[in-house]
């Protein structure tokens, strides 16, 4: 427990040191919004890798595969397989537009003064709900590894976010994501191959793919921290209870929103039925993998890149490096199943990652790893959070409040302040309550907004700013709307019409798309050569 | 076949064309991309659900269809984007070499 102590301060130290050197290259505005577009691929590919790989990736992909099972699985190929899309259609455009932020594109593409308002808008409220869940995830990885009450991960995290967004910009945190990229890569996969080598492959198989419950091999006492429902597959009840005991032999039971799964069921990616099931799958991938085309931390580090074409080259690197990490949540899924099933009684499965190494390997060995797996998480929480807080910063300072370039570099330091409260203030008052549909939301509305509106803006001339507007607007209310009817009408995400409700990309994004062609058909645009030119001539040749 | 720079920068009907050239032969390869990987990894579910008896079969002792979703789909993305962004960057160069 003091060693991942030492290891999160180590990580965090770094993180803070190598923000504080970024500060001495922070000197101009170009430097605080876009690192000076002067990050080579290979730094700008670790920090952009660095910045996607969330908590969701780091303790989420394993924690829902252990709840759920193996459908979960296919949850890292949606998220990589919209980064390629962002390489196929947009990246070297967009990076060849030299704007400085999202809400600038919108404007200078589409001239209409209401655009960049709507964009500034949508980019705040996308990056606040996807910066709640990070800090939450950092109050409770703190909680699990330290007994450190929640606010503290929470607020400790906040702060250093916050220092170094506000003093080193851009060009500051590109350096402390690529190196998080790095510790991240080695805290999965270095625990995870160990594991395996120590332990000489996949131990319980019968529980993991075979016709078996995970059941206890000794007796062992669960407690809980207050009394839940339980059901107990063995008898099939469901009981409120504070303490478990179980015999040699019993099943574990499973908390609220669990289902007792045998390893056959549990170990299968597809299904005939449940999550499992085809029409779940394909919701699954056309979600995560619309949602990230829009999410505008990502999509603002393509214009860090020196030129178009560098832009590609970052982006195939990213792909390398997402596909390197992504092997390695599965081993953890994997590993729980067979080594922490009393998380299926406890309900904390999202943090198998953080418990799987000493549960497999106990004494000392385990201990390092626990630590090596809990730094990794930290570093998770804080590049995402840092991205997300450049986006706020740079909208907030540069769209929402104009004024002259001296005063922009003020308020972009004040605002990675300011704008850090309100997410912070809000994780730290849902200390108990399920966020995830927060994450959701922030998902369904990138894809249903800036996914239509970037394609179509690159390659379609005939956009308007009225029909990117109506479009914008049709998809976040229609997505909004479907997610809320979800949530009213307590749908289960296990059938399909609840799948769809959850993951309303399917239909919002249609819906967006054909709103933003049939407006835009109505009025052709003017003057749209001059902006079809910056972003599809090649550099050398461009004035 | 050349296209002088102040066409283009003066954005005329003639550098127009040209324009729309390279911006449909990158379109046509960014589709021609998205279609490839699309139809591998939109098959593979369809492909796991219609032979469940995939699942009996194991490779180091875990089942054929967890090691194709977790391996097989990252190293196509990555040779995907590999290609795309080699075919677009040649596309550029050619534009290039077309103005004077």
């Amino acid at each position: 427990m003091t060693l991942a102590i030492v290891a999160v301060i180590a990580v965090t130290g770094a993180a803070l040191g190598i923000g504080t050197y970024g500060v001495r290259f922070a000197r101009t505005t170009s430097d605080l919004f876009v690192a000076s577009r002067a990050i080579s691929p290979w730094w700008n590919a670790a920090a952009i890798s660095g910045e996607y790989l969330s908590a969701a990736s780091f303790l989420g992909v394993a924690g829902l595969m252990l709840k759920f099972g193996a459908s979960a699985l296919w949850l890292p190929v949606g998220f990589t397989a919209g980064y390629l899309t962002l390489l196929l259609f947009v990246a070297a455009p967009l990076r060849r537009f030299g704007s400085y932020t999202i809400p600038d594109f919108a404007e200078a593409r589409l001239p209409a003064p209401y655009m960049r308002l709507l964009a500034a808008s949508i980019v705040l409220l996308i990056s606040g709900c996807y910066l709640v869940p990070q800090l939450k995830g950092a109050g409770v990885t703190l909680r699990a590894i330290t007994d450190a009450p929640y606010w503290v991960g929470v607020v400790i995290v906040s702060l250093i976010v916050a220092l170094n967004v506000g003093l080193g910009g851009m060009r500051g945190v590109t350096y402390v994501q690529a190196f998080q990229y790095w510790v991240k890569v080695f805290a999965i996969a270095l625990p995870a191959l160990l594991l395996l080598i120590h332990l000489g492959g996949l131990p319980a198989r019968a529980a993991l793919f075979g016709s078996e419950l995970p059941r206890a091999s000794q007796p062992m006492v669960i407690e809980l921290d207050s009394p839940q429902p339980l059901t107990f597959p063995d008898t099939g009840e469901t009981r409120t209870v504070g303490e478990v005991r179980l015999a040699a032999g019993d099943a574990f039971p499973v908390a609220e929103g669990i289902a007792a799964q045998t390893g056959d069921q549990w170990s299968r990616p597809v299904a005939e039925s449940g999550r499992g099931s085809p029409i779940l799958i394909y919701s699954l991938l056309l979600a995560t993998f619309l949602g990230t085309m829009g999410l505008p931390h990502i999509l603002v580090r393509f214009y860090t890149n020196p030129d178009g074409s560098a832009a590609r080259r970052t982006t195939v690197r990213v792909l390398g490096l997402l596909g390197v990490f992504y092997l390695f949540p599965a081993v953890y899924g994997l590993l729980g199943r067979a080594f922490t099933p009393e998380l299926y009684t406890t309900g904390d499965t999202d943090s198998v990652v953080l418990r799987v190494p000493a549960a497999a390997w106990p004494g000392p060995v385990g201990d390092i790893l626990a630590a090596i797996v809990a730094a990794g998480a930290f570093a998770a929480f804080m590049s995402t959070a840092s991205g997300l807080l450049v986006s706020i910063a740079g909208t907030v300072s540069h769209d929402v409040l104009p004024g002259g370039r001296r005063r922009r570099r003020m308020r972009f330091r004040i605002v990675s302040v300011v704008g850090m409260i309100p997410p912070a203030a809000l994780a730290l008052a849902t200390p108990g309550v399920d966020i995830s549909v927060l994450v959701g939301w922030a998902f369904a509305l990138a894809a249903s907004t800036f996914c239509p509106l970037l394609l179509l803006g690159v390659w379609w001339p005939r956009l308007t700013a009225a029909g990117a507007a109506a479009g914008m607007l049709a998809g976040a209310t229609v997505a909004t709307g479907m997610i809320a009817a979800g949530l009213i009408g307590g749908v289960s995400e296990e059938t399909a019409a609840g799948a769809i409700l959850t993951q309303p990309a399917a239909v919002s994004v249609p819906i967006a798309f054909a709103a933003m062609i049939a407006i835009s058909l109505r009025r052709p645009p003017r003057n749209v050569s001059a902006a079809m030119a910056a972003l599809h001539v090649p550099e050398p040749v461009s004035p | 076949m050349s296209l002088p720079s102040e066409d283009l920068d003066r954005a005329t009907p003639h550098a127009a064309v040209y324009l729309r050239r390279l911006r449909r032969e990158q379109l046509r390869l960014a589709l021609l991309s998205l279609v490839a990987f699309g139809g591998a990894i939109g098959a593979l579910p369809l492909v796991l659900y219609l032979m469940p008896g995939l699942h009996d079969a194991h490779l180091l002792g875990v089942p054929v269809p967890i090691w194709l979703v977790v391996v097989p789909p990252f190293p196509l993305f990555f040779f995907i984007g590999l290609l795309e962004q080699r075919r677009a960057d040649a596309l550029d160069e050619a534009f290039r070499d077309l103005v004077e």
